[in-house]
Formats: C-alpha cells, structure tokens, sequence
C-alpha cells in the first residue's frame, strides 16, 4: 500500500527548552510548510493513490512511503528506520532555499527524491529532480471584474537592492498596491485577501529568493492569473522551465514602459500564453 | 587568508578574463568572507555579469568592512546604469555618501550589518 507521511512539523531538537537558533528556523519552516504547502503538493499527487498517515507507526512491512520533509540533515536515523520498514521510499524534500549541506547520502536510503530549490549539485544525480517550491495554501484565482484594478503589485519584505528598485522604479506607476512587511510570514495579509489583491492585479515583478532565484511570488501571481516578470540572474528560469513565458529582466527599469503603457489586449494576449 | 589571490583576481578582473577571475573567487574560502576587497571583486564580476542587484548587494556588504571610494565608485556607477541617477549623484559625492549609504541600509532591509 502506498502511504503519505508529512513530517516537516516533527524537528529533531537536542534541547527542546533551549532552542538553537537553527532549530527553531528548521522548526519555523517546518510548520509554515505543513501549513502552506500542501494544497501544491496534494494537488501534483493527485493521481496516486495514497493513505495519509501520521507516524510511523502507521506503516506496515513493504509498504511504499512517499515522506513529505524538511531540515532533512538532521533526520537520517528516521529514513534508517524507514527504510527497513519500506518496499519502497520515495522523498518530497521542501525548504533548503541555502542548499548549505551535501545531502547525497541522505537522498541515497531514497528511490526517488524530488526537492524544491533546484541546485546544480544534483544536476547529474539521477535519483533526483526539481520540483517548483509552489504557491502559498488559500492562495486562488477570485472572481473578477473585466478590467484588473491594479497595475503591479508587491506584498512582502522590501529585502535587499532589487526589491528596492522595484519600489523605487514602479513607484509612479498607478494605481497599484503595495504590502511591505518586515519579516517573512510576520503581519502578513491572510491568504484570501492576497488573493483579491493579486487577481486584480496584471503584472506581478518577482525578485529573486533571499539565498536562491526561486520566490513563491511567482506561483501566487501564476495561480492568479497575473503576469509575472522574473529576475533573469543565472538564467534560472530559462534552465528550470526550458521556453517558458515569463517576462525576464536584468533591470526593472526595463519593464517600466510596459507596465505602464500595455493595453487591455496585449496584457490578455500576455495572460493566454 | 592571502591577499596575492585576490590581486591576480584583481588583474583577470582588469584584462576582461571574467570567467577565471569568478572560477578563482568561488575557489577562496569563507576567510574571505569578511575582507572588503573580496566582496568588492565579488561586486565587480557580478556587475561585469549584469547581476545589478547581487552586485549592490555585495558591494554594500564591502563597505560594512572597508570604506573605499572604488566602492562606492561602483555603486554610484551601477545605479546609473539602473537610472537611478540621484542616488547615483549622491553616492559620488563624498559629502553625501556615506549617509545616503546607511539610509539606503536602513531601506532595505537583509544586507549584513555589523
């Protein structure tokens, strides 16, 4: 039988009254995961048939066990276990945006192991794919009017010199709607104004990740219908999704025109891609 | 740490030799992390590379540890190249730079400070 174990919310902590700072980000994570990513990833899995469990305990002799994770390091006794239990393993590795540690033992007690944060580390593993890192949980296309309210939007931290110039470049351009936190995940707006905002919205400027190219931005703004203009730093895009027709850029300022100036019908032209 | 790495780093960098010059750099190691001249090589082969906001990013990272006016030289310039020219004028000028620096720290947010 095959079945699903989601466990980025269970962290291996050495001291659970004295958390390391890198125990309670891999804690963060792991919730923020188990809470917001699996709409994305039932979705992908839809046509597998599969009994969700909560422990290990629920796993019986040759089963398949596809495990939804995270802060994997720190959790090879686990798959150890498993690995004697199981037929067959199969990996759903989320987070590593730092792709800070060699993971390639660890992949190894795995049949197959998909992982978001594509890393050029494992370009050439063949038990390992890309996966996109998704859109947030809730985050939907709402009902709209013809004419999308706003121009651009921007909803989160203003981190570092290419989100700045996004705000200072865009800035003229209205009507549009800006969100500035300064945090991930901290006073956010929930999930189903998000997605009001964004599905009255045209174009979406997504700047890169804070270690990694890769932002949820984009999936948010491809889950509502928006244009979404990407960083073209590394060719990243290019490489994860070969012809794809996202709006690429090396400057903001080369997207202010279009923004400003494209009409209904190219932006829908844009949108049908 | 050896500082004749990054001046042959420096001279791939002068003679157009991009491409060596970001091989050596990712061969230096985590010593180097701290060094204003690192980071400003790091800033300028980003730039060379079109990476604009890597580039920036670095660079103001080098200033944490170094202030040196071929930084904020580079800074200045690469604004320009982005059309930001009042804040490209007014990280030239050396009256102005250092808080137009700090302020633009302050406005965005996830750059080191020390």
């Amino acid at each position: 039988m095959i079945k699903l174990l989601w466990n980025t919310q269970n962290q291996n902590i050495s001291n659970p009254n004295n958390l390391s700072y890198q125990d309670s980000v891999d804690y963060n994570w792991g919730v923020y995961h188990k809470n917001n990513s699996d709409k994305w990833i039932l979705n992908i899995l839809k046509k597998v048939q599969f009994k969700l469990i909560k422990n290990e305990q629920d796993l019986e002799n040759e089963d398949t066990l596809i495990i939804v994770d995270s802060a994997i390091e720190k959790k090879k006794e686990l798959y150890l276990k498993l690995k004697l239990i199981c037929s067959k393993l199969f990996l759903i590795h989320l987070g590593d945006e730092t792709g800070a540690f060699d993971l390639t033992k660890i992949y190894n007690n795995f049949s197959f192991v998909w992982r978001s944060f594509c890393s050029n580390r494992f370009f050439n593993n063949k038990k390992v794919s890309c996966l996109p890192i998704g859109y947030k949980s809730g985050v939907c296309l709402k009902k709209q009017e013809n004419v999308r309210k706003y121009k651009w939007a921007f909803i989160g931290t203003p981190h570092k010199s290419s989100r700045h110039d996004i705000l200072f470049q865009f800035s003229s351009i209205k009507p549009s709607f800006c969100h500035k936190t300064n945090k991930f995940n901290e006073k956010i707006i929930d999930t189903n104004r998000m997605s009001e905002i964004l599905s009255s919205t045209e174009f979406v400027p997504c700047p890169n990740g804070f270690f990694h190219p890769e932002t949820y931005r984009l999936y948010e703004a491809l889950e509502c219908e928006c244009i979404p203009i990407v960083e073209n730093a590394f060719r990243y895009y290019e490489r994860l999704f070969p012809n794809n027709p996202f709006i690429k850029v090396d400057k903001w300022i080369e997207v202010k025109s279009m923004i400003k100036e494209w009409d209904r019908e190219q932006i829908k032209k844009k949108g049908r891609v | 740490m050896n500082e004749n790495k990054l001046v042959k780093i420096e001279k791939l960098v002068e003679e157009k030799k991009i491409g060596e010059a970001q091989v050596e750099l990712s061969k230096l190691g985590q010593e180097y992390n701290r060094n204003g001249n690192y980071l400003f090589l790091r800033g300028k082969v980003f730039y060379l590379n079109k990476l604009y906001y890597a580039a920036i990013d670095a660079l103001l990272i080098a200033l944490e540890f170094e202030q040196s006016d071929k930084t904020y030289n580079l800074i200045s310039e690469i604004y320009g190249v982005l059309g930001n020219n009042e804040l490209k004028e007014k990280i030239l000028d050396s009256n102005s730079r250092l808080r137009e620096i700090n302020l633009l720290k302050d406005q965005l947010t996830g750059i080191y400070r020390k």
